[in-house]
């Protein structure tokens, strides 16, 4: 199922901007809104996901095609829950490159880009998380939990691309230093159980950014909660 | 039958089909790797084999789509014993019934500019895997499913270096009609054929009913023959299969040899049951004789430019006469480039010259920079402008398209040395019309120059529509008598062979006042005349609108669709005050500089340093009592929390478009002391690709008056090395943004360390923290980019 973002949060991108909402100026704002209608209008969001059965083992979640996701923090995540959802979503090459257009004429409207974009991507995979969740009635489901969250390292994104035959179905790759590209994407793991679990907000305590922060680091938040 | 010959037969020709979905259905599990099927399972790979071939196949691809060593090495395996291996069991399959192609399937990683993989390396790793195929004893190349063109451009380019066998390519399209990256069949077409393919085409994607618009495509843009290998149908939205029978799929597909389709097969979910229904649905079928003539035309991946009315070349990148982009280009600085490409294209230009020739630079290695960086962020093709055979051909292989080669001229040194390369990457090239005695006076002599660049262009195998000329404008105030011999020449070109024309406009006025109106007039004849491509300045807003005139003029703009887009809001003013030399007023100032780089207003910042100099004020006064206080304040708002991240930016790009106009009033003396200032090297470490807080704290040194050295992204720890020893830089500035490359932050360090260079290092970038940044043995954390500034202002001692 294709999904369309059809609007932006305001407020998350000046966020990420490092600038709070409230003291955000009406000419700041504008830019935040131009931006994110030019974004939305270039970037073709494609998603694609795989249904798998996992095993908890001591040093990580082994799934049925063999593949092992090390670190002891998803292991915890995933407790209660016999199945993943492993997917993949991207805003597609066009978002890199009206960045990339935007830093050589003017830095701020980058900056509003790149911003807008990382809260497209966040807003891609809610969409995706929500379609998912649909897709098991019934079904309980702890937060996305990404490669690179906790001790889950982000030399796993090769391996979870080739899983989910991203580059063939969404131009999706990886390469040497296991970054994304296209820049804007995302990989997750979503668990699925029968049962009701212990379900933990998304906060500052489980947030792979840890000490790294950008937001934290000048004593902000990022306003994921 | 050979692959030559079965292209040349009127019947169609008949491809396998889809080899992965067969593994899994003879057994093989989920986590294992398909491509070690002729090494762990070659009776099954036989077996499917044989199905194809027994179903009709005359061609059948080995099992070699992954095959590559970036691909087997997490395997364990080399690309010789793979694909020796599975070639083998291809042709013992095909028995001499079928020829056995190379299956050549992307790298699985991006190449630049979206990815980090360079072209050479793309390049190498096709050869190594095209070399074992050779050796193998495959028939040809079948290059498959590259959604990036310029990925498909290394294959084949390695392939034509490698070996002489035919090569087919194909590439995989969405519903939109557009790769995943954006790249245009039409894009293509073209390309692919300049490079010497052998037969284009789609696979994978979509389904049977979804290729005729692409079909159309590659007919109208290529003269080759043409592939489809579709997927069995669209995924069916209510289950696992697709949206189509098997008889459907085949039935649909055959009735496209009637579009002029050649060579016909299936990708994802096709079985030998498909090709042995194509094959019935194509028995008694002839693919049909279409007419294919490709008009002259350039490119990028994502657009074409056919020569179909006047197309504006434009012609800023050029250090010539401008000061600014020669300091550029000495200090590396791609990014002022590509802020002229961006200012042209939005002004109207259609194609991109690009001319980096300094005496004192590398311009090899500059070109294919500014090339590369071009390609990131502009969609206009470019026409490559060098003297030197090896400058153009290294900006031809890294360039993803079809270009212009700017240019040869009638001695038979040039032509043998330049249209070599100029067929070799399917480029068109620009012939002046001069010899070894010079530019000839009359337009006879000048046609008949022409006429022998174009004889030599044919001789090498490059295409009529592939020339194009350029007569060659004199300066009129010098040779008044030859501005009309030009204009003649550019008519008899056009109509006695038939070329397109090309000239570099404003040299007309070149020593004359009132340039501009001489130079719309001129541009205007020149069309009249026949020029189908000006080269000139697109920001000069006459000029853009002499083009735009033409073609309502001309009928070329319907509806004047174009030129009520353009102008529909616009004042226009034809006065010419005669006499007046002086410069317009000076704008009276409502705010003083101070006050405008505070607020952030970039527009404002220029004009108002203009009117301080020409009020007397100097240039390092305004420097010291204005703008850096300024800046100071907005800093220490910025650190107070008081203002954030976006006015300061802001502030920053204030102050930095009052220091151009600053650079430009300093002598050139002045100027060169540059290269004695206070040196900062900055760098975004290998492996990472996120540069905007590097970026931004570029332009605040620069504003604090900073000598600035970036050299970019993915740096590799040896560049960073080299550029302090070449520039002997006192500070370096290193960003990451991903916990993986911090190790290469770290490495970089130590290589620096184990140098022995005398200079301090910063670091920073969000994953950073001042414990990992004294961890890994930095000198300093910056936090951010006023940080940053602090940090160079406490190093170098400075006010």
């Amino acid at each position: 199922m294709s999904i369309t973002l059809s609007q932006l949060n305001t407020d998350e991108v000046l966020r990420y901007m490092g600038t709070p909402p409230e003291q955000a100026d009406g000419a700041l704002r504008q830019l935040v809104s131009d931006c994110s209608a030019q974004l939305l209008a270039a970037i073709q969001p494609r998603w694609t996901w795989k249904l798998c059965r996992i095993e908890p083992e001591p040093d990580g979640i082994r799934l049925d095609t063999g593949l092992l996701l090390s670190g002891r923090d998803l292991n915890a995540h995933l407790a209660g829950c016999d199945r993943a959802a492993l997917f993949c979503a991207t805003l597609g090459a066009q978002a890199d490159t009206l960045i990339r257009q935007a830093q050589c004429s003017d830095l701020l409207r980058a900056l509003a880009l790149d911003c807008c974009a990382a809260a497209a991507a966040e807003q891609l995979c809610d969409r995706v998380e929500l379609e998912l969740q649909s897709q098991f009635p019934g079904c309980y489901f702890p937060y996305r939990f990404s490669p690179g969250y906790g001790d889950l390292p982000l030399q796993v994104q090769s391996d979870l691309l080739t899983l989910l035959d991203a580059p063939r179905r969404v131009g999706l790759h990886t390469g040497e230093s296991h970054i994304l590209f296209p820049r804007k994407s995302v990989t997750a793991i979503l668990g699925v159980s029968d049962r009701p679990i212990q379900t933990h907000r998304r906060s500052c305590l489980g947030c792979p950014a840890h000490d790294g922060c950008q937001y934290r680091k000048s004593g902000g938040h990022c306003g994921i909660s | 039958m050979e692959f030559r010959e079965l292209l040349r037969s009127p019947a169609p020709v008949l491809l396998d089909g889809g080899m992965g979905t067969m593994l899994q259905a003879r057994g093989l599990k989920p986590g294992e790797y398909p491509e070690l099927a002729a090494l762990d399972h070659p009776d099954w790979l036989f077996d499917i084999h044989r199905a194809y071939v027994d179903a009709g196949a005359r061609i059948i691809s080995a099992n070699t789509f992954g095959a590559n060593r970036e691909k087997l090495s997490r395997m364990g395996k080399t690309v010789a014993e793979v694909v020796s291996a599975s070639v083998c069991v291809a042709r013992e399959a095909a028995d001499h019934r079928a020829l056995v192609a190379l299956d050549v399937g992307p790298i699985g990683q991006l190449l630049e500019p979206t990815g980090l993989l360079q072209f050479e390396q793309a390049v190498d790793i096709f050869k190594e895997v095209i070399s074992a195929g050779v050796d193998a004893g495959v028939d040809l190349i079948f290059i498959e499913t590259v959604a990036d063109l310029q990925e498909a451009r290394a294959a084949l380019l390695a392939a034509k270096e490698v070996c002489s066998l035919p090569v087919m390519v194909t590439m995989t399209y969405e519903e939109r009609g557009r790769t995943f990256l954006g790249h245009s069949p039409a894009a293509a077409a073209l390309t692919l054929e300049g490079l010497g393919a052998d037969a284009i085409g789609v696979n994978c994607s979509l389904g049977p009913r979804e290729m005729p618009p692409l079909a159309r495509e590659l007919l109208k843009w290529s003269t080759l023959p043409i592939i489809l290998k579709p997927n069995a149908g669209l995924p069916d939205p209510n289950g696992g299969g697709y949206d189509i029978t098997a008889a459907q799929f085949a039935s649909t597909l055959a009735s496209m040899a009637e579009l002029g389709v050649k060579l016909f097969g299936g990708c994802c979910g096709t079985t030998p049951e498909y090709i042995a229904l194509l094959k019935q649905e194509l028995s008694g079928r002839q693919v049909a004789p279409v007419e294919r003539a490709v008009p002259a035309a350039v490119c990028s991946p994502t657009t074409v430019v056919p020569i179909d009315r006047v197309r504006v070349i434009g012609e800023r990148i050029n250090p010539t006469g401008k000061k600014l982009m020669k300091e550029a280009l000495r200090r590396g600085d791609v990014d002022f480039m590509l802020s002229q490409a961006l200012a042209q294209t939005q002004a109207g230009a259609d194609i991109l010259d690009v001319n980096v020739g300094l005496p004192e630079i590398d311009e090899g290695a500059m070109m294919v920079r500014t090339v590369k960086a071009l390609q990131g962020i502009t969609d206009a093709p470019l026409q490559i402008d060098s003297t030197d055979p090896a400058v153009l051909e290294r900006a031809l292989r890294v360039y993803c398209g079809k270009a212009i080669v700017n240019s040869v001229n009638g001695e038979g040194r040039t032509l043998s040395a330049i249209l070599p390369i100029v067929k070799k990457y399917g480029a068109s090239v620009v012939g002046l019309t001069l010899d070894e005695n010079g530019i000839p006076k009359s337009a006879e002599a000048r046609l008949a120059i022409a006429g022998r660049i174009l004889d030599a262009a044919l001789a090498h195998g490059i295409r009529k529509e592939d020339v194009y000329i350029d007569c060659l404008t004199l300066t009129a105030s010098a040779e008044q008598e030859c501005a009309a011999q030009t204009l003649q020449a550019v008519r008899m070109v056009k109509e006695q062979l038939g070329l397109k024309t090309v000239l570099g406009v404003s040299n007309i006025s070149f020593g004359l006042p009132a340039r501009s109106v001489v130079n719309q007039n001129f541009l205007t004849m020149a069309m009249v005349y026949g020029l189908d491509l000006p080269i000139i300045n697109p920001n000069t807003d006459s000029m853009m609108a002499a083009v735009r005139s033409f073609h309502l003029l001309m009928n070329v703009d319907a509806d004047a669709r174009d030129f009520i887009a353009a102008y529909a809001n616009a004042t226009v003013s034809t006065a010419i005050t005669t006499g007046s030399t002086a410069a317009a007023p000076a704008p009276t100032a409502a705010r003083t500089l101070d006050e405008i780089v505070r607020a952030g207003l970039r527009g404002e910042a220029g004009p108002a340093t203009r009117a301080l100099l020409e009020g007397g004020a100097d240039s390092m006064d305004i420097i010291n009592t204005m703008l850096i206080p300024a800046l100071d304040a907005v800093g220490a708002e910025f650190e107070a929390g008081r203002q954030f991240l976006p006015q300061l930016i802001q502030s920053a790009g204030a102050a930095q478009a009052a220091f151009e106009v600053l650079r430009e009033h300093m002598s050139s003396a002045a100027a060169d002391t540059d290269t004695d200032k206070n040196t900062i090297i900055l760098a975004t470490v290998k492996g990472d690709i996120h540069d905007i807080g590097k970026n931004i704290a570029k332009v605040l040194l620069e504003n604090y008056g900073f000598a600035v050295i970036d050299l970019g992204k993915d740096v590799p720890p040896e560049a960073v090395v080299q550029a302090v020893r070449e520039h002997g830089a006192g500070l370096v500035g290193l960003s990451a943004l991903m916990t993986t490359t911090l190790k290469s932050m770290a490495d970089t360090i130590a290589l620096l360390h184990k140098e022995n260079l005398p200079c301090k290092i910063m670091v920073g970038g969000a994953v950073l923290t001042e414990d990992y940044a004294k961890r890994i043995g930095a000198d300093f954390y910056a936090r951010d980019a006023k940080q940053g500034v602090d940090i160079a202002r406490s190093v170098f001692g400075a006010s």
